[in-house]
């Protein structure tokens, strides 16, 4: 056990370093320099030449990773080229949403299409084939458009929520809430069909399991078969699918952050990458890839004890 | 066997080729027409469009539908439609990259590490941490880069898809890099990357077609989200999701751009993963084992299947109506199969109205090859056929109930109590999710109606009586912890655990060991000796069967060909197949015209579907003439109680020592 937590972490930090070398050398290989950047449009080329040299970007490209490197490992982001403030703290700070955002989209994703599979795998026939059509549509569409059109029904006509913006839940908790309903409901709508299909596969598969008959020769009751027997048995495909969920969430909420004008890390990137702001950028792909290898490792460790296979060896 | 089931939903359902499965399905042609359509209509524009993309017209902006503007005009007066459609063939074409990049950097690296143990270990490891590489972010990184150049990022991409494409193919190239015949080409000389492109690449050309097509919706998907944010091409050029975002911005004043703009990309990326579903061969679910629903009685299932041919399904359905209603008066204890008659839905017929009767205390076996539909008659002994099949006509009584007709109520109550079940494949038959204590004391609780700590002490004693050897071990034990022989024993105790009267065992030793099986039959006699049981013994051994039992019935293609106490079937068989067997059971290898020879029956078993009306066994049979086309009633036997369904059995009695000698197909014609 001790030696797969070793290997497990180790596989974490070289995940990391990859990420935080793809990072470096795609800023280093973008034709914008930090001083082109920070000082504006209006600035001299010796001027730029003068910063770039004062943040040390012509030393060479190992000198600079390693210096970077050891700079994030004492906790240190850097600054924003274009505002000129710490990175980590500005992170820190938009860190709250994202995870707010991805929690609940993945909790209320997971409890719709988890629902959906089930209905689907167990009921078959033509409730089967409606879902699967319907899942299919679902999957389809694209996040903005539903964003959008859920905000036109429930912003713009029925009035009911707030079109965008986020306000803090330490601030107000009822309007934190409200700022989250449209947002989670589009993650929910555009999320919780490819869950649906992949918890049918699933217990259909654990279905067919020699042992269903076994347990129905002992007359187990059908609910005990479908409800203990078959969705454990399903549970470490859903469970795998739900933590993927988490992680195109916490990582991919661009759009939705973007559209809802919640402050989150995934705006960050958008406006990062809008405006060149190179050292953000960098600090945002490793901030991102820590929480996918985090979610990963707490997915293993889960797996190894759901498993009876893998807890026992 | 449960293969003959699974079979045959196979037949019934012909694998279709790739070109037929899309020219068959109206969403499949809809889609590939729609998507092309789209493809040709934009890159053709110039010559029917009325408004150019970039036209503006500030007397008419963001307008609806009107002749004018059929879909309408945006924040600048430009028509809607044009602005649409120009953008299509781009926005397709260049999402095109990404498939084509992430398939053509996947399948050589899925290949080479399929073929190559140690490259395995290696492409493994790299293809979990491009995983767990937050794709979104490496985009917008990779975006930050370059610019917003769409077909860079499309093959960035394509590149960041190969962890998730390497897991769906790996597996599959794998499995076929072990089947025989390409282990077969290695040996024979054939160069590793030509075995993988002429034996693996084409066997994994559907899977790949099909991730190709699913990749492209999200390429669509992904340049228009990009768009979106305003990170893809850059205004005044036309983009779906630019479109969008545009169209969020007026929402107020003009909620109408909302509809034509996303609904056109939704439409696209909708038509590519509908057609990657029916390329996938649709979404079928595979059978479940169990039946989850209301069970359908034979009236329901009668109604909507169709009429068999077969004579004795006809014959079996006229005296199922003629005698329905008496009850033998020994039925207490005793169970009878009478005219079975079972057929897949919409399909063959399996069992041909089998009758069979096993008294109380007394063991009967069920003999026959695979396919002969022993287990199916098993299953239905206990309503547990698999959802597909059902019985059409005949009876199944057990204590004066018809356990056809019964509800599932009734079932319930007789499942385990009454009647037990030991499947054929110990190690598959429990839950591998629950230890063997958590499975033996639940069903213990139910079938008992004790409390949890009894439950656990009768279920240790269950496990003493099996013959286990440390029970409480075994009890805490998961099932992939035990051995096939224990895991046996477990479901033997699982099936005393209601104290039931009758046992149906489905060939319990056929997965085992030799010399387990010995120690499984020697618990069976156990349990015969010492608990009054009645026991139903499905096998093709008939070591086994003379063993064990005190009746036998001999299957063939879904009809009982013969049956009697044991003693006089085996030692004079009055039907061919019977002799037949005999002469090719393994244990019995006697010396015949001074060498030792063991039989084996010419031919396989007729499949269900292609069984005649004369005797089903006469192809194989070497005593078959042309009066064997006939249909052939049971006759009674000559010795003994029981039946023999042969119409040359007084020519062929006393001849199975002619079964050993090397035979002539068609018999005596």
């Amino acid at each position: 056990m001790l030696f797969f937590v070793l290997k497990r972490i180790a596989w974490a930090i070289l995940t990391l370093l990859i990420a935080s070398w793809i990072a470096f050398v795609l800023v280093h290989l973008s034709g914008s320099t930090p001083g082109g950047v920070a000082l504006g449009q209006s600035a001299t080329r010796e001027q730029v030449i003068a910063y770039n040299e004062s943040v040390g970007w012509y030393a060479p490209w190992l000198q600079q990773y390693f210096a970077w490197v050891g700079q994030v490992l004492q906790g240190n982001l850097g600054v924003s080229l274009i505002d000129g403030r710490p990175i980590g703290p500005d992170i820190a700070k938009r860190l709250p949403v994202t995870a707010a955002l991805a929690v609940l989209g993945t909790l209320v994703s997971a409890v719709i299409g988890i629902t959906m599979g089930v209905v689907a795998a167990v009921r078959g026939g033509a409730i089967d084939r409606g879902i699967t059509a319907f899942s299919g549509i679902l999957l389809s569409l694209p996040a903005f458009w539903v964003g959008v059109l859920l905000v036109y029904v429930f912003a713009v006509q029925l009035r009911l929520l707030p079109a965008t913006g986020f306000v803090p839940f330490a601030v107000d908790p009822q309007a934190w809430a409200r700022s989250l309903v449209l947002p989670v409901l589009t993650i929910a709508i555009t999320s919780a069909a490819g869950l649906a299909r992949q918890t049918r596969a699933s217990m259909g598969e654990a279905l067919t399991q020699e042992h269903m008959r076994t347990l129905r020769a002992v007359g187990t009751p059908t609910w005990r078969i479908v409800y203990i027997h078959a969705l454990r048995g399903a549970s470490l495909p859903i469970l795998a699918s739900v933590a993927i969920q988490f992680i195109i969430l916490f990582g991919g909420s661009v759009i939705i952050e973007v559209l809802f004008a919640l402050p989150g890390i995934g705006q960050a990137m958008q406006s990062a990458v809008g405006s060149a702001d190179l050292p953000f950028v960098q600090a945002l792909v490793l901030v991102a890839t820590l929480v996918v290898v985090v979610v990963n490792l707490a997915l293993e460790f889960l797996n190894r004890v759901l498993d009876p296979k893998l807890r026992a060896s | 066997m449960t293969v003959d089931t699974t079979s045959i939903l196979r037949i019934r359902k012909p694998q279709r080729r790739l070109g037929g499965r899309v020219l068959r399905s109206p969403a499949a042609m809809l889609s590939l027409v729609w998507l092309v359509g789209l493809v040709l209509a934009s890159l053709t524009s110039p010559l029917w469009l009325r408004y150019g993309p970039l036209e503006q017209d500030l007397s008419a902006v963001l307008q609806g539908p009107s002749w004018a503007h059929l879909l309408g005009t945006d924040e600048l007066g430009r028509d809607l439609l044009s602005r649409i459609v120009t953008a299509a063939a781009p926005t397709l074409l260049i999402a095109v990259i990404t498939p084509i990049v992430a398939v053509l950097v996947t399948v050589p690296i899925t290949l080479w590490a399929a073929r190559y143990a140690r490259a395995e270990g290696f492409v493994n490891r790299l293809s979990e941490i491009v995983l767990s590489l937050p794709g979104t972010v490496i985009i917008l990184a990779f975006i930050a880069a370059v610019g917003t150049n769409m077909p860079l990022v499309m093959i960035a991409f394509g590149l960041l898809l190969f962890g998730a494409l390497y897991r769906v193919f790996f597996g599959q190239a794998k499995s076929l890099h072990q089947q025989l015949y390409v282990e077969a080409a290695a040996v024979d000389g054939v160069k590793p990357m030509t075995a993988s492109m002429c034996h693996v690449l084409p066997n994994m050309s559907t899977t790949v077609i099909v991730q190709f097509v699913l990749l492209f919706g999200a390429a669509i998907g992904l340049q228009a989200g990009l768009a979106f944010i305003g990170l893809g091409p850059q205004p005044p050029e036309p983009t779906w999701g630019g479109m969008v975002q545009t169209a969020s911005k007026f929402i107020f004043q003009q909620p109408w751009m909302m509809i034509p703009t996303g609904g056109v990309l939704a439409l696209t990326i909708i038509a590519a993963n509908s057609l990657a579903d029916v390329l996938a061969g649709g979404s079928a679910m595979p059978p479940s084992l169990v039946s989850l629903k209301r069970r359908k009685t034979p009236a329901d299932a009668a109604a909507t299947a169709p009429e068999s041919g077969t004579p004795s399904a006809s014959t079996g359905r006229a005296q199922a109506a003629a005698s329905a209603g008496d009850v033998p008066a020994d039925a207490d204890g005793a169970l009878v199969v009478q005219d079975l008659v079972i057929g897949v839905d919409d399909g063959p017929e399996l069992v041909s109205g089998v009758s069979l009767r096993v008294g109380r205390g007394r063991v009967l076996g069920l003999v026959g090859e695979s396919g002969c539909g022993k287990s199916v008659t098993s299953y239905a002994m206990l309503g547990l056929l698999a959802p597909g099949l059902s019985v059409r006509s005949g009876r199944i009584l057990w204590n004066g109930t018809d356990l056809v007709r019964a509800d599932e109520k009734t079932l319930q109550r007789v499942r385990g109590h009454e009647i037990a079940f030991i499947s054929q494949e110990p190690t598959r038959a429990l839950d591998p999710m629950f230890t063997v204590g958590w499975q033996l004391a639940a069903s213990v609780k139910r079938l008992r109606g004790v409390g949890g700590r009894e439950a656990r002490r009768i279920a240790l004693q269950l496990l003493t009586d099996v013959g286990i050897v440390d029970p409480p071990r075994v009890l805490t034990s998961y099932p992939h912890q035990i051995s096939g022989g224990m895991a046996q024993r477990v479901a033997i105790a699982l099936a005393l655990s209601g104290r039931p009267k009758l046992l149906i065992a489905d060939e319990p030793t056929t997965a085992l060991d030799v010399t387990v099986q010995a120690e499984i039959l020697g618990l069976l006699r156990g349990l015969i000796a010492e608990r009054d049981m009645s026991i139903i013994l499905v096998t093709h051994d008939l070591g086994v069967v003379a063993d064990l039992c005190d009746d036998v019935s001999v299957m063939y293609a879904g009809q009982i060909v013969e049956s009697g106490a044991v003693r006089d079937v085996l030692v004079r068989p009055e039907h061919p197949y019977t002799m037949a067997l005999l002469a090719a059971d393994p244990h019995a290898i006697l010396d015949f015209e001074g060498t030792t020879r063991l039989a084996s029956i010419p031919g396989q078993v007729p499949l269900p579907g292609s069984w005649t009306s004369g005797c089903r066994f006469a192809q194989r049979c070497r005593f078959a003439s042309d009066e064997c086309t006939a249909a052939i009633p049971l006759q009674p036997r000559v010795q003994g109680d029981g039946g023999v369904r042969c119409i040359r059995r007084d020519d062929v009695r006393g001849r199975q020592e002619e079964w050993r000698r090397p035979v002539a197909v068609g018999g005596e014609r």
